[in-house]
């Protein structure tokens, strides 16, 4: 990382094992604040335990996980639930958002549950940039994909969180919506000063990055600045070929 | 293709089908026991050194219908004592009588029923042996169990005191007279000198019961009951026999239902199992199994989880029909000494329908998900049809109209509406329930309040609203038990409550005097409370008649019935619509208004089985308290087995010396004929509903925790948007007082509706009688085994 720019969430030899599988293994890494970052490897290269080790959203099973500051592996479940609220946001692939509610009851959701009033302005202008204006007092399932998406972004960004984490965001997209929704998320960094961790495992995605952390067998291989599609491709086929190999 | 089906198998349906079946088992189980021991129990017999008895036939038989047994006992000719000497084979004959005798005081002689403790010395011959002393000869001696020679006993002998000697102690249960003098006791009776109860035959050896049977039969005619072996204890006590056949009656009732309601518990378990595993379904219907092995898959799990829960379930069976049958006992609807028989049977007979149910329910179950096509991956859950929705609505309006009857009927028949409106309205309410619990969700969901809610309270009427379909079959279920308990329990107490007030009213002034121990009211009882007192004769026995209410037997049917003289006119008021109660003499009865016309006359059966053709003396209004049909005494002296009245009713007075007299008992209430049949009818109905409902209970908490545990992933996507573990319990919570109060609100408009209705047509206030505990009860029932069923489980997957 860059010195001078500050570190939102930071791994400090973070290992991950599942039984006998170790997922993460002695993970170090540092994401900044105001960067789109791009997490990127094979299947099983540990890029989604990496994600949900640094959202809190499951403890590892070694090392610290430093979040706006605060180390989270060692809060009670309910104080790192209530810190993670405040301070994280996460977009799903299966977009997580509840059937029964309106796509306004959802987005307001993770505010109401903290019992925090919802600020108007700030959600009107992120709805608008969504162009979700008149989709709001429908159901999700009203809605298309990219659509719903782009509604469980509004909601990952309602408490103006330090990050956003997206895990896998356009993988059950078409490829315009899935478009459309790499760009927003860009815009969003560029524009309104956010932070975007994202994985995925399309170099194409990974190319609308700042930055792309390239992973394989649990381990951080190169964070590369800026990376074209083309690269990114190359570099992930020789990973999947050694495998093989 | 086993180990496949049980490596597919998800634990919360099949623990369902697993719990379903274990209480199918023990319901089918337990009722099959006490159908078996009405076949088989073998009561205590007193004359047990007789292979073959000889007496009246004790029964109506009917073409389609069990028979109907008469309790009273009747006679036959003593002639019949000396033909059957005469038959060859025959080695010992005595002509048994059987009278009321009780002892004072002590153990001596005692019996089960003091109403027929009385017999003749020759009965022993094939009832017991002596022990000491010698045969009693005086007409002041007997012979007893439980004393010693020479000891002075004060005895009340068919109804008349006196002091006797023990002249021998015997081995037999009873008080053994001379048998002169047991003749003079028993024929103090009208009509019945030269008669017995029973002639009781000892086969010569080499000669066996079955062939001494029928050569009796050929000797004596075909008029007579020739019973053998187990035969031989209904012969010896007729109201037994009656009693028994109601083990019979009972059970299969209960059976059925509950057969139907076990169906419903094991295809509902069944179908959830089969829903959790639509998608591994599916998948193996596009790798290429046919919708056969689908099935066949589906059969086999259901069996998996059905097998290991048949021999506990049986167990529980056997435990359960102890208990029933120490109920019946104790309130007298089968006696004490009828043991119950424990046979493999009901245990083999039930888990073969049991397993044949299950065997149905999975192919049903499985029938949908295998046919479907393979390429269109998963079903849509069906949503209701308005169809659907709109027949139960109409359901329970059809319900509500039933329960008006009670406002235009105050008879027995008024009881009716209500009790079925109660029913239609349950399977309205299972019919419209998904749509109703939609509705008011939808309505709770919607309104302006909603947004000042704490997130859990939102989010829990919001799942209430958007998965409606998910929790409404466990909100009509549990609705079903609301409704059910409050309307059978409280209907009943209420009726109870209407009869007492009818009979406290037409008895109103009197004093009661009863001798239970006595085995009927000693004969000169009556004259001496008479000598101090206005006073009339009361006895209770049973008549068999053409249906006269609505809803009874369309064949004959039995029925106790109050025997009043005509001593009763001024005395007890039974609102008289017609005639005098001084015309109840001889082949005389009053029935209720409307059954038939003073003067006309109608047959009546007694219950030994004399056909009588009587007269109809009066008319009266109060049948819901003193039953459709009163009787005379003359009629019931002669047809009843003691020939002794049950009561005498007084008007209060100085009762002196008599108040001290032993065995007799002076009550100020009295009740009808008809609160003993229906306090019985009460308990028994009341038993089974517990046990029913309680199933029902059981099954719908195994559903509830089956689904609630099928939410892990989306209680996983609701802590990753940031809900802590206690919000999600919260909600959780939430959830499950909104099915309880939902279920409990629905149940309680369901059954308050025809109860209100029938406490104001029967007692004239809108409160139903009895015990009013069991709505806060059931309430806090329903509301505990949803938080547990929902919460317990909710608390095990959240991670």
């Amino acid at each position: 990382m860059r010195p001078g720019i500050e570190a939102v969430v930071t791994l400090e030899r973070v290992s991950k094992t599942y039984g006998d599988v170790v997922a993460l293994d002695d993970v170090s890494l540092a994401f900044p604040r105001g960067r789109f970052v791009a997490v990127m490897g094979p299947s099983g290269s540990g890029k989604s335990t990496l994600l949900q080790a640094a959202a809190a959203l499951e403890p590892p099973t070694s090392g610290e996980i430093t979040i706006c500051g605060v180390e989270v592996t060692r809060m009670s479940e309910t104080r790192r639930t209530e810190w993670r609220r405040k301070h994280l946001g996460y977009v799903f692939q299966s977009y997580n958002l509840l059937p029964t509610v309106t796509v306004e009851d959802n987005v307001t959701l993770p505010l109401r549950m903290a019992g925090v009033r919802p600020d108007r302005a700030w959600l009107g202008q992120l709805i608008d940039r969504m162009g979700l204006r008149d989709r709001m007092r429908h159901l999700p399932t009203e809605l298309s994909g990219g659509q719903q998406q782009r509604a469980a972004i509004v909601r990952a960004l309602a408490a103006r969180p330090d990050v956003v984490f997206a895990d896998e965001p356009t993988g059950a997209l078409d490829l315009r919506s899935a478009a459309h929704v790499l760009d927003l998320l860009r815009e969003l960094v560029d524009d309104l000063g956010q932070t975007v961790v994202m994985v995925t495992h399309d170099p194409a995605a990974a190319a609308r990055a700042h930055d792309t952390v390239v992973m394989a067998d649990g381990r951080v291989l190169d964070v590369l600045p800026a990376p074209t599609a083309e690269d990114l491709a190359v570099r992930l086929a020789r990973l999947s070929g050694e495998r093989v190999a | 293709m086993i180990r496949l089906a049980l490596a597919l198998a998800k634990a919360g349906g099949l623990v369902v089908v697993f719990a379903a079946v274990l209480g199918g088992m023990a319901l089918v189980t337990g009722t099959g026991v006490l159908v078996d021991s009405a076949f088989r129990a073998q009561p205590p017999l007193r004359l047990s050194g007789a292979d073959v008895l000889v007496s009246a036939r004790q029964s109506i038989p009917l073409k389609e219908e069990p028979d109907i047994a008469l309790p009273e006992r009747a006679r036959i000719p003593g002639s019949l004592v000396a033909s059957a000497s005469e038959v060859p084979g025959v080695a010992a004959v005595a002509g048994d009588l059987a009278f009321p005798a009780a002892v004072g005081s002590g153990t001596a002689g005692r019996t089960a029923d003091p109403a027929t403790a009385g017999h003749g010395w020759s009965s022993l011959a094939l009832s017991g042996r002596i022990t000491a002393g010698r045969a009693p000869r005086a007409a002041d001696e007997i012979a007893v169990r439980g004393a010693r020679v020479g000891d002075r006993l004060r005895l009340t002998a068919a109804g008349t005191p006196g002091t006797y000697r023990v002249s021998a102690v015997v081995d037999a249960p009873g008080v053994y007279f001379t048998d002169a003098v047991a003749t003079a006791l028993a024929a103090r009776t009208a009509g019945r000198a030269g008669t017995v109860d029973l002639v009781a035959v000892r086969a010569a050896p080499g000669v066996s019961p079955e062939t001494l049977a029928a050569r009796l039969k050929a000797g004596l005619g075909d008029g007579y009951e020739y019973a053998t072996g187990r035969d031989r204890a209904d012969a010896e006590s007729p109201g037994a026999a009656a009693g028994r056949g109601l083990l019979l009656v009972l059970p299969s009732s209960i059976g059925g239902i509950s057969l139907l309601v076990v169906g419903f518990v094991v295809g509902g378990g069944l179908a959830l199992s089969v829903n959790r595993q639509r998608r591994d379904l599916a998948l193996l219907r596009a790798a290429g199994a046919t919708p056969r092995q689908v099935r066949r898959l589906v059969a086999v799990q259901a069996a998996a989880a059905a097998l290991p829960a048949v021999p506990f379930g049986a167990a529980l069976g056997y435990f359960l029909a102890a208990r029933f049958g120490e109920l019946l006992a104790g309130i007298g609807l089968v006696r004490a000494d009828q043991p119950l028989v424990y046979g493999p049977l009901p245990a083999v007979a039930a888990a073969l329908l049991l397993l044949a149910v299950t065997r149905v329910a999975a192919w049903a179950g499985s029938l949908r998900v295998s046919r479907m096509p393979v390429v269109s991956g998963l079903p849509e859950p069906r949503t209701p049809s308005p169809g659907r929705t709109r027949a139960g609505l109409l359901l329970m309006l059809a319900a509500l109209g039933l329960s008006v009857t009670p406002l235009a009927v105050r008879s027995e028949a008024g009881m009716i509406g209500p009790g079925i409106a109660s029913i239609v309205a349950v399977i309205g309410l299972a019919l419209a329930g998904p749509r109703l619990v939609q509705g008011v969700a939808r309505a709770l969901a919607g309104s302006r309040l909603m947004t000042r809610l704490p997130g859990p309270l939102w989010l829990a009427v919001h799942n209430s609203h958007g998965y409606a379909l998910r929790t409404a079959g466990a909100v009509a279920a549990l609705g079903m038990v609301v409704t059910l308990g409050l309307s059978v329990v409280l209907t009943q107490t209420t009726m109870a409550k209407a009869r007492s007030d009818e009979v406290a009213l037409g008895l109103r002034g009197l004093v009661t005097i009863t001798a239970p121990g006595l085995g009927g009211v000693p004969r000169d009882l009556l004259a001496d409370v008479r000598s101090r007192t206005e006073a009339a004769g009361m006895a209770m026995t049973t008549v068999v008649t053409e249906p006269m209410l609505t809803g009874d037997d369309p064949g004959l049917m039995a029925r106790p019935a109050m025997a009043l003289g005509p001593d009763a006119e001024g005395l007890v008021d039974l609102d008289l619509a017609d005639g005098r109660l001084s015309g109840l003499k001889g082949a005389a009865v009053a029935v209720e208004e409307g059954l038939g016309r003073v003067g006309r006359s109608m047959d009546v059966i007694m219950g030994d089985g004399a056909r009588v053709r009587a007269r109809v003396a009066a008319t009266y209004r109060r049948g819901l308290g003193f039953g459709p049909i009163v009787v005379s005494r003359d009629l019931a002296a002669a047809h009843t087995t003691t020939g002794l009245d049950s009561a005498v009713l007084a008007r209060p007075a100085d009762f002196g010396d008599l108040a001290r007299r032993p065995g007799l008992r002076f009550d100020s209430r009295a009740a009808g004929p008809q609160a003993a049949m229906a306090s019985a009818q009460t308990l028994v109905n009341v038993a089974v509903l517990a046990v029913l409902l309680g199933y029902v209970l059981v099954a719908v908490a195994n559903r509830l925790v089956a689904t609630t545990t099928a939410r892990r992933e989306e209680f996983a996507g609701l802590r990753a948007i940031g809900l802590t573990r206690r919000q999600l319990r919260r909600v959780v919570r939430w959830e499950a007082l909104l099915v309880g109060a939902a279920a409990s609100v629905s149940g309680l408009v369901l059954s308050a509706v025809p109860l209100v209705l029938l406490s104001v047509g029967f007692l004239a206030r809108p409160l139903p009688a009895g015990p009013l505990w069991l709505v806060p009860a059931s309430i806090l029932a329903v509301m505990t085994i949803v938080s547990l069923a929902m919460e317990l489980p909710a608390r095990k997957i959240m991670t």
